[in-house]
């Protein structure tokens, strides 16, 4: 996918509007945003690239302490269609204004656990029939994983202390796909030289990428050879 | 009515299964304490972790008498999970997968007490291959494309034979109680998802509705009530046959009242229903 690298910025909160806009136009969303609860302080940290008298009214009106796309989808594993969470007062109170706002209830929102309690979340949502939608979802929601993985780990480890405390945990395995990724081996490559099936390959490769909070493969080589986990190829 | 037994069981959800989540804690404390003798912590007849409190998602096999008969537990491998905090030793000081395509399955069991040997509706082969297609479809769903099961060789073997095989293994089995525990890799890709299939020859939707799954636990209970020696005993088979035959919400609620009516008239003391004590 063709994102701006988060891992790759100075500051995550001046480029996370634009990864917002980006994903949007790639994947074909009318609006996206990101939020995390801090679970220590309980504060929730957020962007969006929703119009901005919506979020002046979503944040006049407290509509953080009871919109379902947070405390509902922060409860599953898996992605969750907004069409799930009940019709009850709290989601009238949220959606009755989106609407005014032309903010559509067709959406689904990502969770993400992290290893420290953290949870980060990440929605979007698009204004169209629910053929569409569903066809749109199951195309793309690979896509809105990876996204949403790499969003709230680089806004997670913009904190002193969980920076320190995060240096990428690569397995030997992970470490040795990377090394052979480095010297130009092609997935097909590496299994033959290592005896192991291509998916196995290819399962150590995704987890060693998002460790290393990369989107796609050169980044994660190039970060490995940067915090000396592979030597350069 | 569909022929599914499969439901998945989320947080969002739970509030609408709360016995069937009970009678699930109960399989997995007969299975991982009484038959693999895991060292795991049962309470009042049910096995629960911590991992029970982190939200997961359950995948449940309910059969045709009412019985939970099957279940597995997946978690994300980007937070807290068994491999990385408990079931380590198997990955022999090797970090774990982190990933938000790859989901962990564990606690995955089906009553082997219960079902049979061979390939039919009741036997362990086929309950295990519903679970596993369930799980996968979720999966797929969510956009999930690996997941990484904790088993034991048993289920290794169950698995191998059924068109499910695992493509890997991380680590090295580990001892656990009786038995070894591994973790494996299964990939959850239509290919495998059809291979499946093919072997269980499970041609229908795995998920069952909520009508279907009201209509089997309302039977079973009716049964709890009404064991074979009282008056309603000999009608048993047949009141679950008219429970499994229900379309929808109301022919169930006739069943019921039917039920009801002859109980009353075949007892002498009128319906009085009996507490359950499981």
């Amino acid at each position: 996918m063709k994102l701006i690298d988060l891992s790759s910025v100075q500051d995550v909160d001046q480029h996370a509007d634009t990864f917002l806009d980006e994903l949007c136009q790639l994947l074909g969303f009318d609006y996206a945003s990101y939020a995390a609860a801090n679970p220590i302080s309980g504060d929730v940290r957020g962007y969006a690239n929703y119009p901005e008298e919506w979020k002046l009214h979503y944040t006049k009106r407290g509509f953080h302490h009871v919109d379902p796309t947070l405390y509902t989808s922060a409860k599953s594993i898996a992605p969750v269609d907004w069409g799930r969470f009940e019709h009850d007062g709290k989601f009238n109170k949220v959606f009755r204004d989106a609407h005014d706002f032309g903010i559509s209830d067709r959406g689904l929102t990502v969770p993400i656990r992290g290893p420290y309690g953290d949870c980060g979340l990440l929605s979007v949502t698009r204004n169209c029939t629910l053929s569409e939608w569903d066809k749109l979802k199951k195309d793309v929601v690979g896509d809105l994983q990876i996204s949403a993985v790499h969003i709230h780990d680089n806004v997670m480890q913009t904190g002193v202390l969980t920076k320190a405390l995060s240096t990428p945990a690569l397995s030997s395995r992970e470490k040795e796909i990377l090394q052979w990724v480095a010297v130009g081996k092609s997935q097909q490559d590496i299994g033959d030289i290592l005896s192991i099936s291509h998916r196995t390959v290819e399962v150590h490769l995704r987890s060693g990428r998002e460790k290393l909070g990369a989107l796609s493969t050169p980044q994660a080589v190039g970060r490995a050879i940067g915090l000396n986990l592979i030597m350069p190829g | 009515m569909g022929n599914g037994m499969i439901i998945i069981i989320d947080e969002l959800n739970r509030h609408k299964y709360a016995s069937i989540l009970e009678d699930m804690y109960k399989l997995r404390a007969r299975v991982f304490q009484d038959r693999l003798g895991w060292e795991v912590k049962v309470t009042d007849g049910k096995e629960i972790d911590e991992f029970d409190d982190l939200q997961p998602t359950h995948v449940v096999s309910i059969d045709d008498d009412g019985d939970v008969v099957g279940c597995m537990r997946l978690l994300q491998t980007t937070g807290p999970h068994m491999l990385a905090d408990v079931f380590y030793s198997i990955l022999e000081g090797e970090p774990p997968l982190r990933s938000a395509q790859v989901w962990e399955a564990t606690r995955f069991c089906v009553d082997t007490a219960k079902l049979s040997g061979g390939k039919t509706r009741n036997s362990i082969s086929y309950v295990t291959s519903e679970v596993m297609i369930g799980a996968f479809e979720y999966a797929q769903k969510a956009g999930v494309l690996d997941a990484v099961a904790v088993i034991d060789p048993v289920m290794n073997r169950v698995l191998k034979r059924s068109g499910n095989a695992p493509y890997d293994y991380l680590g090295n089995a580990k001892p656990m109680g009786k038995v070894t525990a591994m973790a494996a890799l299964m990939d959850c890709s239509d290919e495998r998802i059809e291979s499946v299939r093919a072997f269980s020859g499970i041609r229908h939707d795995v998920f069952a509705t909520d009508e279907d799954i009201h209509a089997r636990r309302s039977a079973r209970m009716n049964r709890q009530k009404a064991p074979a020696s009282k008056p309603i005993g000999d009608l048993h088979d047949y009141f679950a046959q008219q429970m499994r035959d229900a379309n929808d919400a109301e022919e169930v609620d006739a069943v019921k009242r039917l039920m009801q009516a002859v109980e009353e008239q075949l007892s002498d003391g009128g319906y009085q229903p009996e507490r359950r004590h499981s």
